[in-house]
């Protein structure tokens, strides 16, 4: 057995079999289909978090077997990057078992959760590249470094830099690229923080030349910061992206691989997504060599993953990748509803829930489907994490979060398609001090007493 | 006809095989091929939509029906009198704009659009906003659909809009967006005509821009 390295993965997106996009597109749902059959992975909408080793395991075979088939998409090049059993397994072996993030006080370690893990989950807390004036950009990610769960932070989106609109492949990019690291860190010493990591420094260039122009020590990023790599669908790398794995190799900097597969789009349903899901693991390991990986699953009309049936492919895909690896995997919870109402607190519980049982880190957290301008706050990542660590240390099973999750769905599952849109960050802080309202903590401790009551034990 | 109802159920099971099989039995029979394909394919394709929006199909099963009708159209469209168009609802070039390379829901609003019988010139991802309208004045297409899934790539909606204005041709073509942080006040703040949540909203803003456009309402 040899090691596979980036320019070997480089080297067979040259190389590799052709095969047309859209051949490809089908491919992946025919293949994912025909393996949820052959290994009888059937979502139950009773088991939204299954206590079910045998289906977890049979998921994460499926998943191989898919990822040797298919292998990796090149948009570049329309080429197939495949693996062999043997190297798959090599990377696997060899994969991270920690990443550490910050500095001094503020230094945080990542390291693997297992099943049921009282380890609480890793908090990567961000409004997920939120739409936000440019006034109040750091107000909004200071929010978020100052939660003291708040294992490191990361970005919203600044509407104007320098009142200029940010356009893709432009000059402006680049400025506005330079200005998201440098703004970042202001947020991070206005928390009272300055050493804190951040998880992914730029999150407003699409561009790679941009992102690289502002990854520099003098505009704020510290040698433990890191940047996200993502599959652009699925089952699909672009040298965009890799140019990225390329610098972070020569730099040091934190990575971490971003996989979005959407239920309903490519793979198909439920089981066949969450194959396709667990596969991409594989593909960061492969092709970003990332240390460890973020999904943000997706369902395709609602936009978020607080549905039933996306609750149940986070939590199978977190058991998968628990039991039969040790890569540290997180996902991102998106909600439907937006800040300071009941429904977003319920629904940020039950990802969290499903995630925190199941092996997962977590990545807090986009609201409003992520879609709507000015609606994120720090509160959010607030309650995702308290609701983790109270998980973790509660020691629940499996089989008690199933129980406790279908009651929390009972409270907002009809309501997804009309979720509230809720209020504006400007609503729910003051912006002088940057604290949450009133109305926004008494909204949390109402729900804190009905999920007291469902079996979360949110009292001190 | 009792053709028709074969041809529906055939269409919705995405049989190609049979809708072939079918719409050569349509022309064997002498069946008019229009009332077949209006009552018959594309009758079980709004049905395929439909479950699609319910989620009842996923886009696996909605792209084996559309290219399952696609494959009976292959049969059918040479048979076609003389001025018949085989029920085209109007003519659309699609693409995710200027540096956005996600393609998901442009792909599906395209099976969709296709399926409502609409002829769909797709021009891929990472579209330059120039080569929309080059490609909506060389086929003389009735809207211009722009998706974006990214910020960055969004703020490129304006300028195709600004850009027809400025080649004189704003009054000849619709323009519609859509993409996952397009807002319907941000479709207005553009200058597009329509906006599309989903897919299906997306099929019914392009039926409603090609009737204002011909002059229907």
């Amino acid at each position: 057995m040899s090691m596979i390295g980036f320019w070997d993965v480089y080297k067979r997106s040259e190389t590799g079999p052709f095969i047309k996009e859209q051949d490809f597109d089908r491919q992946v749902g025919t293949v994912a289909g025909q393996l949820a059959q052959k290994h009888e992975i059937r979502f139950d909408p009773e088991q939204v978090i299954p206590a079910d080793d045998g289906l977890a395991d049979r998921m994460y075979k499926a998943a191989l077997e898919l990822f040797l088939e298919l292998g990796i998409y090149c948009r570049d090049t329309s080429r197939l990057i495949k693996f062999s059993r043997e190297e798959v397994q090599w990377a696997l072996k060899h994969a991270p078992t920690s990443v550490t993030y910050g500095q001094g006080p503020d230094t945080r370690i990542m390291r693997q959760r297992k099943i049921e893990d009282s380890l609480p989950p890793f908090c990567l807390n961000t409004p997920v590249g939120c739409t936000v004036a440019e006034e109040r950009f750091v107000a909004m990610v200071q929010s978020y470094a100052q939660e003291p769960l708040s294992d490191t932070f990361s970005s919203a989106f600044s509407q104007t830099v320098g009142g200029r609109p940010i356009k893709s492949g432009t000059p402006q990019e680049v400025e506005a690229a330079i200005w998201n690291v440098v703004k970042l860190r202001e947020a991070a010493r206005a928390a009272g923080r300055p050493l804190i990591g951040i998880h992914n420094l730029i999150s407003n260039a699409e561009k790679t030349d941009a992102t690289l122009a502002a990854i520099q020590e003098e505009f704020g990023a510290h040698p433990n910061d890191g940047l996200g790599v993502a599959a652009i669908a699925e089952m699909k790398a672009d040298y965009e992206r890799m140019k990225k794995v390329v610098f972070l190799d020569h730099k040091g900097y934190n990575r971490y691989g971003l996989y979005g597969p959407i239920m309903g789009g490519y793979a198909g349903g439920p089981e066949a997504t969450a194959i396709v899901h667990v596969a991409h693991h594989f593909l960061g390991l492969l092709a970003f060599g990332a240390q460890w990986h973020d999904g943000f699953p997706l369902h395709l009309m609602q936009g978020c993953n607080s549905t039933r049936d996306l609750l149940w492919l986070i939590s199978v895909t977190g058991q998968a990748l628990a039991r039969n690896t040790h890569l540290l995997i997180g996902v991102s919870p998106f909600t439907a509803a937006g800040p300071c109402t009941e429904m977003v607190i319920h629904e940020i519980a039950a990802i969290v829930l499903a995630a925190t049982v199941s092996g997962l880190h977590l990545n807090l957290v986009a609201v409003a489907r992520n879609k709507l301008p000015e609606r994120s706050s720090g509160m959010e990542a607030r309650i995702g994490s308290e609701t983790a660590h109270l998980i973790a240390k509660q020691g629940i099973t499996r089989k008690k979060a199933n129980e406790i999750v279908k009651k929390i769905l009972g409270e907002y599952e009809s309501k997804i398609p009309e979720a509230p849109k809720g209020k504006r960050f400007d609503e729910c802080y003051d912006l002088k001090t940057v604290r949450p309202t009133q109305e926004y903590l008494d909204v949390y401790d109402r729900c804190k007493e009905k999920l007291t009551g469902f079996g979360l034990e949110y009292k001190e | 006809m009792e053709l028709f109802k074969p041809i529906v159920e055939a269409t919705v099971a995405g049989d190609e095989e049979r809708c072939v099989a079918l719409a050569q039995e349509v022309l064997d029979k002498g069946v008019d091929p229009l009332q077949a394909i209006e009552q018959g394919y594309t009758k079980g394709m709004a049905i395929v939509g439909d479950k699609f929006s319910r989620m009842e199909y996923y886009l696996p099963e909605l792209i084996r029906c559309a290219d399952a009708m696609k494959a009976a159209m292959d049969v059918l469209k040479p048979h076609l009198g003389k001025g018949q168009d085989g029920g085209v609802q109007g003519t659309v070039v699609i693409g995710t704009i200027q540096g956005d390379l996600h393609d998901l829901g442009k792909n599906i609003v395209k099976t969709m659009l296709q399926a409502a019988a609409f002829t769909v010139h797709d021009l891929g991802c990472d579209v330059q906003v120039r080569s929309f309208i080059d490609k909506a004045e060389e086929q003389d297409v009735d809207v211009i659909a722009a998706s974006a899934i990214l910020t960055t790539t969004m703020a490129y909606m304006p300028d195709l809009v600004n850009l027809l204005s400025d080649m004189n041709l704003r009054d000849r073509f619709k323009v519609m967006v859509g993409g996952a942080p397009v807002t319907p006040e941000y479709a207005d703040e553009a200058g597009a005509d329509g906006y599309g949540e989903n897919a299906a909203e997306a099929v019914e803003t392009a039926k409603r821009l090609v009737q204002s456009r011909r002059g229907g309402a």
